[in-house]
């Protein structure tokens, strides 16, 4: 399962990302939109850990380019506004949303689930 | 029963001298001094009210004694004019019989013994009033005498009134005491003897019946009828001015003829009418000039009956009035009160509300500021114990407290934010006090800052050094600058700007804009935007409160506030505040 993880918060996502690696999931990083749409273009993803609110392009955005990019890619919102739909938010897509602070066992098992 | 009257006693007694001062409730009545309002809702009434009917009662009474006056002046002079008639018939009635006598006798048969005597006794049987009667010759030698005074060769030569009547056909005396020493008047006729000179037949009238005929003429006891002669010396009794031969202070113009009513003054002070008029015969004047006098008062006691009947209803009538005024007075200031109290109320209620909505919308923005900092501590907090769960080597320890300090900046991070949020909660106590504007804008903006960065929204705040600090209710002016900023974020599209400005315009005024390139205000809503409950944000739940409570608190701190604005190009705000909020001002 190949991972991708978006945020603005360099800290937060490079903790994720090596906590994510001792638990045997490969997952890439991106602090900007940009760089995530960049990534995605060259690497086929199975999921996407997107942040809400970011710097430029936010993530609700983001999840549309990248669909764009990879109609399979799956998307899982990581928010900290906690749970609940905010403004632009399309309940029909079914997208998973998870409040910050994340619990890393509650991330992989939405993980297995979307790529399964 | 009780309790029915108790409730009605409570809608006609005033409830606002229940009313207390509420420093958070007084701004938002619409008037302050209730007691001052209804002592002039009542003084406005009662003037209104009573002010025609005094007028209307006072019109009432001038006409009713105008007419009351004209009447008892007619009265008045018709009773002189019979009086005058009376007594001048009673004098020529008296002149025509000696006339006749003396023109039918003659000097002898006048002067023949008991022959006056006879003619005496027919005179009274004929016509009375008269005492005696005598013949006198041109030298004042009385030469015959009928009556029953000893006056038998009495010389009048010295008397006054012989010369008098040797000058005139006809004479009528004034009053006067003569040989009796007794006050008695004389009329005389002059003729001629047989030899050529001159003789007086003279006859004393009887004053008694003088008197009685004035008398007769009296109604009631509030009339005084007499004689004077012209220079004001009673001839007859009076019951205002005494005896006979009393001088009196009347004064009678000699070329009025015609009988005249005057209103005057009595010498003690009680108003009378008075009337007077020479008393003349068809043969001969006289020096009576008749006066008759009504004691006004006693005349008008009908009138006066009647004015105190009326005063009584009027009266009665005003203090039903007054009654009735108070009590609605009372009944609609009170409801006017209620309404107002209830009203403060509500407004407060909303302003708390709108207090906690601000908070609200602030509140998510903390929320989120706080978790991505706890994240962060979350992660590397389980990042350690990943590494000491999942790998056996040993942890190098600059690692380890790497990580640590990672932790401890984060909790800096969350530290900050909640020393931001108690700083701000702290600015809604009531308080004036020194306030750093620019600071209080920062710490409003900080709220944003995320937001700002997220949405590539450049926010520009220019507040010159010299800029002074104020002395005002900060909590008040952070809710305004909460409520302008919160609406201008939400009107600006990514990538616009906010730019907030201060300056000092005059040594005790500031000016603050807020000014915004957002989507703007359509013209049309302009004049509206500062009225409670109007809203445009419909699907953003806006309750239309933010800009009306801002007027209100800019208000309440002795400013004002104007907007312009241009849909599709912006929003300016331009608020003038005082530096130093005058005391009692706030509330």
């Amino acid at each position: 399962m190949k991972v991708i993880l978006v945020d603005d918060e360099q800290k937060f996502i490079n903790m994720l990302e090596k906590r994510l690696a001792m638990r045997q999931i490969q997952a890439d990083v991106a602090f900007t939109g940009d760089e995530a749409i960049e990534k995605v273009r060259n690497t086929p993803y199975d999921v996407a850990v997107l942040d809400i609110k970011m710097p430029g392009i936010s993530g609700l955005q983001l999840k549309k380019e990248l669909r764009a990019l990879n109609p399979n890619l799956k998307i899982i919102f990581v928010t900290g506004h906690g749970a609940g739909l905010e403004s632009g938010e399309d309940p029909a897509e079914n997208d998973i949303y998870l409040s910050k602070p994340l619990d890393i066992d509650i991330l992989i098992a939405k993980l297995n689930q979307v790529a399964n | 029963m009780i309790k029915k009257i108790h409730s009605y006693l409570k809608t006609i007694w005033p409830e606002f001298h229940k009313h207390k001062q509420n420093v958070h409730l007084e701004s938002f009545y619409t008037f302050t001094d209730y007691w001052h309002l209804w002592v002039m809702s009542i003084f406005i009434l009662a003037v209104t009210a009573l002010a025609p009917l005094g007028f209307v009662t006072l019109i009432h009474y001038q006409l009713i004694q105008q007419s009351v006056d004209s009447e008892l002046n007619l009265r008045t002079e018709q009773l002189t004019s019979s009086t005058k008639s009376s007594v001048s018939f009673f004098m020529e009635e008296r002149l025509n019989a000696l006339i006749f006598t003396v023109n039918e006798m003659g000097y002898d048969q006048l002067t023949k013994m008991d022959g006056l005597a006879e003619i005496l006794k027919n005179l009274k049987l004929g016509f009375g009033g008269l005492s005696d009667l005598s013949v006198i010759d041109t030298d004042g030698n009385q030469v015959a005498y009928a009556g029953p005074f000893n006056l038998e060769g009495k010389n009048y030569k010295n008397q006054p009134w012989f010369s008098e009547s040797l000058k005139r056909t006809n004479f009528v005396s004034e009053v006067f005491t003569g040989y009796r020493d007794v006050p008695h008047m004389i009329i005389a006729v002059r003729s001629i003897k047989p030899d050529g000179s001159f003789f007086i037949l003279r006859a004393t009238l009887d004053t008694e019946r003088l008197i009685q005929t004035l008398s007769s003429h009296k109604t009631g006891t509030h009339t005084d009828i007499f004689l004077v002669d012209h220079e004001g010396v009673l001839q007859t009794p009076s019951e205002n001015y005494g005896q006979i031969f009393t001088r009196t202070k009347l004064t009678f113009p000699t070329d009025q003829t015609q009988t005249k009513v005057i209103m005057d003054k009595h010498q003690k002070n009680s108003p009378i009418i008075s009337a007077h008029c020479f008393i003349s015969t068809h043969i001969v004047s006289t020096p009576f000039v008749l006066v008759v006098q009504k004691k006004k008062a006693a005349m008008m006691h009908v009138w006066l009956e009647m004015r105190r009947n009326i005063n009584w209803t009027v009266g009665i009538s005003i203090v039903l009035i007054l009654l009735v005024i108070t009590f609605a007075s009372t009944f609609m200031i009170n409801r006017l009160y209620l309404i107002d109290k209830t009203k403060a109320e509500t407004m407060l209620q909303m302003e708390q509300s709108q207090q906690l909505i601000s908070i609200g919308q602030l509140a998510a923005g903390v929320a989120h500021e706080i978790n991505n900092p706890l994240a962060v501590i979350n992660q590397t907090a389980g990042y350690v114990k990943d590494l000491f769960s999942f790998t056996d080597e040993p942890q190098k320890a600059e690692d380890i407290i790497e990580h640590i300090d990672s932790i401890l900046d984060a909790t800096d991070r969350c530290g900050t934010i909640t020393r931001q949020l108690l700083g701000f909660v702290r600015q809604f106590d009531i308080q004036i006090k020194r306030t750093c504007l620019k600071n209080l804008i920062t710490d409003v903006l900080s709220f944003h800052k995320k937001e700002a960065e997220y949405r590539g929204i450049s926010v520009g705040v220019s507040v010159p050094d010299t800029f002074p600090d104020m002395e005002t209710d900060s909590g008040k002016l952070q809710q305004i600058l909460v409520n302008l900023i919160n609406n201008a974020f939400q009107a600006l599209d990514d990538g616009c700007c906010l730019d907030i400005s201060a300056s000092q315009i005059t040594p005790k005024m500031i000016k603050l804009i807020i000014q915004d390139t957002g989507c703007g205000i359509p013209e049309k809503n302009l004049n509206k935007i500062h009225e409670p409950f109007f809203s445009t944000k419909q699907d953003q739940m806006g309750t239309g409160l933010g800009l009306s409570i801002t007027y209100g608190l800019v208000k309440k701190l002795g400013g004002n506030i104007s907007v312009q604005s241009t849909e599709g190009v912006g929003t300016c705000f331009t608020i003038t505040l005082p530096i130093k909020i005058q005391e009692g001002k706030l509330a």
